[in-house]
C-alpha cells in the first residue's frame, strides 16, 4: 500500500500538476474512462497517455479512475443495451461498423463488443457534464470544507503522518 | 496555461515500453491460453496446450502436445498432435483476425485415451445447445426391445402408463399446440376484422359501377379518384396482415399435419414397447435389427449431426454481421458482433494444412497417413473456395486395401453443402458383444464405409460395415437358464452361429432437425426368420394384445388431435383464405374501377400496392 502511495507520489511529483481545480477535474473525468469502460483495450491506452501529457491532474486521473470502477460494473447492463442498439438494431450504422471493423488498429479497441462501445460512448456524452460538475465539487470543498478540515484536532494529527502526504496531492 | 506536458513524453515512452515487455514476455502464455479457450468454445471440451511460441519476427508460431478431448466421450481425446508450425501472415493481426498460410502438424492421432476427463464445467453456449437438441432428437427415437424372456410364460401385460407412450405425448402435444395457436390465429383475425372493409369495398365498387364519368364535374371525379385510392390504401393494408396470418396459419397447420402423420409411426413404436414388457420381441417388421445395433448407430449418428451443426455455426454462410459473447472477464461480457465484408480478411483462415497422422492400434488399418486441408475459414464468403479436405494412407502395419477420406464442406453461400466420404477395406473390425443373442459376433478384416451429404437443411448419411467372415463366441450365461430358457439360447445361437457373412448399415435420411434413423442387417433379418418360424404363433398372439392396449390408451389422445388438426383446416383456414379471396376481388375490382374514373391515365402506384 505504501508502494502504491509512493508510486502516486513520485507520478506527481515527475508530471507536476498546476492543482486548480479545472485540471483536477480534467484529470478525473479523464480517468473516469479506465474506470467506466472494460480496461484491457487499446483506447484506454490512448486515454492514459492523454492523462500524462495533457496538463490535467495526474492525481485526479488516478482518483477518477479508482472512483468509477463501482460504477462501470453497475451500470454494464445499461452501456451493453446501448451497444446493442448500436452495433446490432440500427442497419443504417452497420456500413460505418463494417469499415471500422475491416481497417487496421481500430479492431484493437473492442469497438465491435457492445459493453465497450457503449461504455465508451457513455464516457463521451459524460465528458463534459462531470467535468463541470466535478470543477463545481472541487471548489465547494476547497472553500468549505477543506478550510474547516485543517482546524479539526484530528486532521491536523493525520496532517502530520505519512498518509497527509497523500492526501495532500488533492488540497489546494 | 500550457495544455500539454511535454516532459511526460519520456515517462509515457517508458510505460509503453513496459506495457510492451510485459505483452512480450506474455505474449506465449496469452497466445497458450487464447487457444484452449477458443478451441473449448468450439469443440465443448478440454483443449489443452503444452508449449506455445510466437516468433513475431518470422511470423512463425510454433505448438507443442495439443490434445483435444471428444465432447461425446471425455475419456477420449478426438484428436492429439505432437508438433504444429503455423506461418502466419501479420498483416491481419492489425484488424484481429489470424490468417495462417500454411501449418504442418506431425505426430497427429486420433481417439486415444486420456488419463483425465476433458469435460468442461461449463461448455460453450453453442455446444450446450447443440448438444441439448440432440439429446431431445434422440429421446424420440425408441428403439425395440429384444427379449425372449416372455417366452412360455403367461402373457400378463401390465396396465400402460399413458405417459410413457410416445403416441400419447405428441398427440397431446398436437393439441396443445393446436389450441394455443388457435387462439392467437382467432385473436388476430378478429383484430384485423375484414369484413367491414370487404363490405365497404363491395358498396364503393358497386357505387362506381353505375357512375357515367362523363357526367361528373372535376371535383366530384376527384372526390371519387380520393375516396377510391383510399379505400384501396385500407384494403392493401388489411390484405397484407390477412395474407401474413394466412401463411402462419398454413405452416401451423402443416406442422400440426406433420405431427398427426408422425403418430402412426409413434404407435408403432409403442406396440414394440409394450411387447417389450411381456419381455417379447416384435418381429412384425422386416428385422430387429434396430433393437441390435441401434443404440450405437444412435451414438455414431448424434456425433454426426454434432459435428455438422458445428460447421454450421461457425462457418456460416454469406456476409451478414454474426454475434458471439464477449471475453470472460470480472465485467459484463457483452456481446461481440463481426463485420465480415468482401475482399477483407476473414476472422480466421487456414489457407492450407499438412498433417502427418497416426492411427494407433495393431490392426489393418493402424498405421501412417498423410491429411491436406485447403481453405478452412471461419468466412467462406470471403475467401471463396470450399474447405477441402483428403487423406491417404502412406504405410502401414499390415497390408490394406484401400483406405480413402475426401470432404468439401462448401459454405461460400447458402444453401450449404458438406460432402465427406471415408472408407477403409481390411480394416480389422470390432467384435460386437450382443446379449440378447447371447453371443459375441467377431467380424474380423472387412469393410467400413461412411459418407454424409447435406444440402441446405437436408441430410442424408450412411454407414455400412461389412464382415465375410464372422466368428461366432457364445457369451456366458450368468443367469443359470434352464429348460425352456436354455432351449431358446439353443435356438438363438444355432440360429446366429449359421450366420457368416454380416452387413450392418445405418442411414440417417431427411431434415437436420429431425432425420429419420434407420438399421438394417441381413443379422437381424436371419434372426427375425428364424425366431418367426419356431416361435412366430406365440409372439404373433402377444402382439395382437399389446397392440390393443395400446390402441385403446392411445386412441381418445390420437382423435382429439386429428379432431383439431381437422377443424382448424376446415373451420379456420378456409375462412382466412375465403375472406382473403374476397379481400383479393374487391381489390382488383377497385383497381379497374379506379382506373375507369382516370380514363386510363397512369395513376402512379402506392409504395404500398403490390
Amino acid at each position: 500500500m505504501l508502494g502504491l502511495i509512493k508510486l502516486i507520489q513520485d507520478i506527481v511529483r515527475s508530471l507536476n500538476s498546476q492543482g486548480t481545480p479545472g485540471q483536477l477535474a480534467a484529470g478525473m473525468a479523464l480517468g473516469a474512462a479506465l474506470g467506466l469502460t472494460p480496461l484491457l483495450n487499446l483506447h484506454n491506452l490512448l486515454i492514459l497517455a492523454a492523462g500524462m501529457l495533457l496538463n490535467v491532474s495526474f492525481p485526479g486521473f488516478l482518483l477518477g479512475w479508482a472512483v468509477f470502477v463501482p460504477f462501470g460494473f453497475a451500470f454494464d447492463p445499461l452501456f451493453h443495451a446501448v451497444g446493442t442498439v448500436l452495433l446490432i438494431n440500427t442497419p443504417a450504422l452497420k456500413p460505418m461498423w463494417t469499415v471500422w471493423y475491416n481497417t487496421p488498429i481500430i479492431p484493437l479497441t473492442n469497438f465491435n463488443n457492445t459493453v465497450v462501445l457503449g461504455s465508451v460512448l457513455a464516457w463521451v456524452v459524460l465528458y463534459v457534464p462531470l467535468y463541470l460538475l466535478l470543477r463545481w465539487s472541487i471548489k465547494l470543498y476547497r472553500e468549505r470544507v477543506y478550510a474547516r478540515l485543517k482546524r479539526v484536532r484530528v486532521f491536523q494529527v493525520i496532517a502530520a503522518s505519512k498518509l497527509y502526504n497523500w492526501y495532500r496531492l488533492f488540497r489546494p | 496555461m500550457k495544455i500539454f506536458r511535454w516532459k511526460a513524453v519520456g515517462t509515457l515512452a517508458g510505460t509503453i515500453l513496459v506495457f510492451a515487455l510485459l505483452s512480450w514476455l506474455f505474449l506465449d502464455t496469452l497466445v497458450r491460453r487464447g487457444i484452449e479457450k477458443t478451441g473449448e468454445l468450439i469443440v465443448g471440451a478440454k483443449v489443452e496446450l503444452a508449449y506455445a511460441h510466437v516468433r513475431l519476427g518470422a511470423g512463425q508460431l510454433v505448438l507443442r502436445g495439443l490434445q483435444v478431448a471428444n465432447p461425446r466421450q471425455p475419456m477420449q481425446n478426438l484428436l492429439e498432435a505432437s508438433d504444429l508450425v503455423a506461418a502466419i501472415n501479420p498483416l491481419p493481426l492489425l484488424e484481429k483476425k489470424l490468417v495462417i498460410d500454411s501449418l504442418i502438424a506431425r505426430g497427429v492421432r486420433f481417439d486415444t485415451p486420456r488419463k483425465t476427463s476433458g469435460a468442461l464445467a461449463n461448455p460453450g453456449e453453442t455446444s450446450s445447445a447443440i448438444s441439448e437438441q440432440l439429446k431431445s432428437w434422440a429421446d424420440q427415437i425408441r428403439f425395440p426391445s429384444f427379449s425372449l424372456e416372455g417366452l412360455g410364460k403367461a402373457i400378463e401385460l401390465p396396465p400402460l402408463n399413458q405417459d410413457s407412450l410416445r403416441t400419447v405425448r405428441q398427440a397431446r402435444a398436437v393439441v396443445q399446440f393446436a389450441d394455443t395457436a388457435r387462439r392467437g390465429w382467432e385473436a388476430e383475425l378478429h383484430a384485423i376484422d375484414p369484413r367491414p372493409k370487404i363490405d365497404s369495398g363491395k358498396a364503393l365498387a358497386a357505387r362506381l359501377h353505375g357512375i357515367n364519368t362523363r357526367s361528373l364535374n372535376v371535383q366530384d371525379l376527384a372526390q371519387n379518384v380520393q375516396t377510391t385510392k383510399a379505400t384501396l390504401a385500407a384494403l392493401t393494408s388489411t390484405l397484407d396482415r390477412m395474407r401474413k396470418l394466412e401463411r402462419s396459419v398454413d405452416s401451423g397447420v402443416a406442422r400440426m399435419r406433420a405431427g398427426v402423420g408422425g403418430l402412426e409411426d409413434a404407435r408403432r413404436g409403442d406396440y414394440g414397447y409394450a411387447l417389450g414388457l411381456l419381455k417379447l420381441p416384435s418381429l412384425e417388421g422386416p428385422d430387429i435389427s434396430p433393437a441390435l445395433f441401434g443404440t450405437r448407430a444412435l451414438e455414431k449418428m448424434q456425433a454426426v449431426l454434432y459435428w455438422i451443426r458445428i460447421a454450421e455455426r461457425y462457418i456460416p454462410p454469406g456476409l451478414t454481421a454474426r454475434t458471439h459473447d464477449g471475453p470472460k472477464r470480472a465485467r459484463m461480457a457483452g456481446t461481440t458482433v463481426l463485420f465480415p465484408r468482401e475482399h477483407g480478411w476473414p476472422q480466421l483462415l487456414l489457407r492450407r494444412a499438412a498433417l502427418d497422422l497416426a492411427l494407433r492400434g495393431e490392426g489393418a488399418a493402424a498405421g501412417d497417413y498423410q491429411a491436406r486441408l485447403t481453405g478452412l475459414t471461419t468466412e467462406p464468403a470471403i475467401y471463396g473456395q470450399p474447405f477441402r479436405l483428403s487423406a491417404q494412407r502412406t504405410g502401414g502395419r499390415v497390408a490394406v486395401r484401400d483406405a480413402r477420406l475426401a470432404g468439401v464442406l462448401d459454405h461460400v453461400r447458402a444453401p450449404v453443402r458438406d460432402s465427406v466420404a471415408a472408407s477403409v477395406a481390411g480394416f480389422a473390425l470390432p467384435s460386437y458383444d450382443l446379449p440378447p443373442l447371447r453371443a459375441r459376433a467377431g467380424l474380423g478384416d472387412g469393410i467400413t464405409q461412411f459418407s454424409v451429404q447435406r444440402r441446405g437443411d437436408n441430410i442424408d448419411a450412411r454407414w455400412l460395415i461389412r464382415s465375410t467372415n464372422v466368428a461366432w463366441q457364445r457369451l456366458a450365461d450368468s443367469s443359470g437358464a434352464t429348460g425352456g430358457s436354455r432351449k431358446v439360447d439353443d435356438l438363438l445361437w444355432r440360429i446366429v452361429n449359421g450366420v457368416k457373412d454380416v452387413e450392418i448399415e445405418t442411414q440417417l435420411h431427411g431434415a437436420l432437425d429431425h432425420p429419420s434413423l434407420a438399421v438394417r442387417s441381413n443379422l437381424g433379418a436371419a434372426v427375425t426368420q428364424g425366431l418367426r418360424k419356431e416361435i412366430g404363433a406365440q409372439v404373433a398372439h402377444a402382439e395382437q394384445i399389446a397392440r390393443a392396449r395400446v390402441d385403446s390408451a392411445v386412441s381418445g389422445q390420437v382423435a382429439a388431435a386429428r379432431q383439431r388438426l381437422g377443424s382448424v383446416q376446415t373451420d379456420l383456414q378456409a375462412r382466412i383464405a375465403g375472406q382473403r379471396g374476397e379481400l383479393d376481388a374487391v381489390r382488383a375490382e377497385l383497381e379497374k374501377q379506379l382506373k375507369g374514373l382516370t380514363g386510363g391515365i397512369g395513376i402512379p402506384k402506392l409504395p404500398f400496392q403490390r
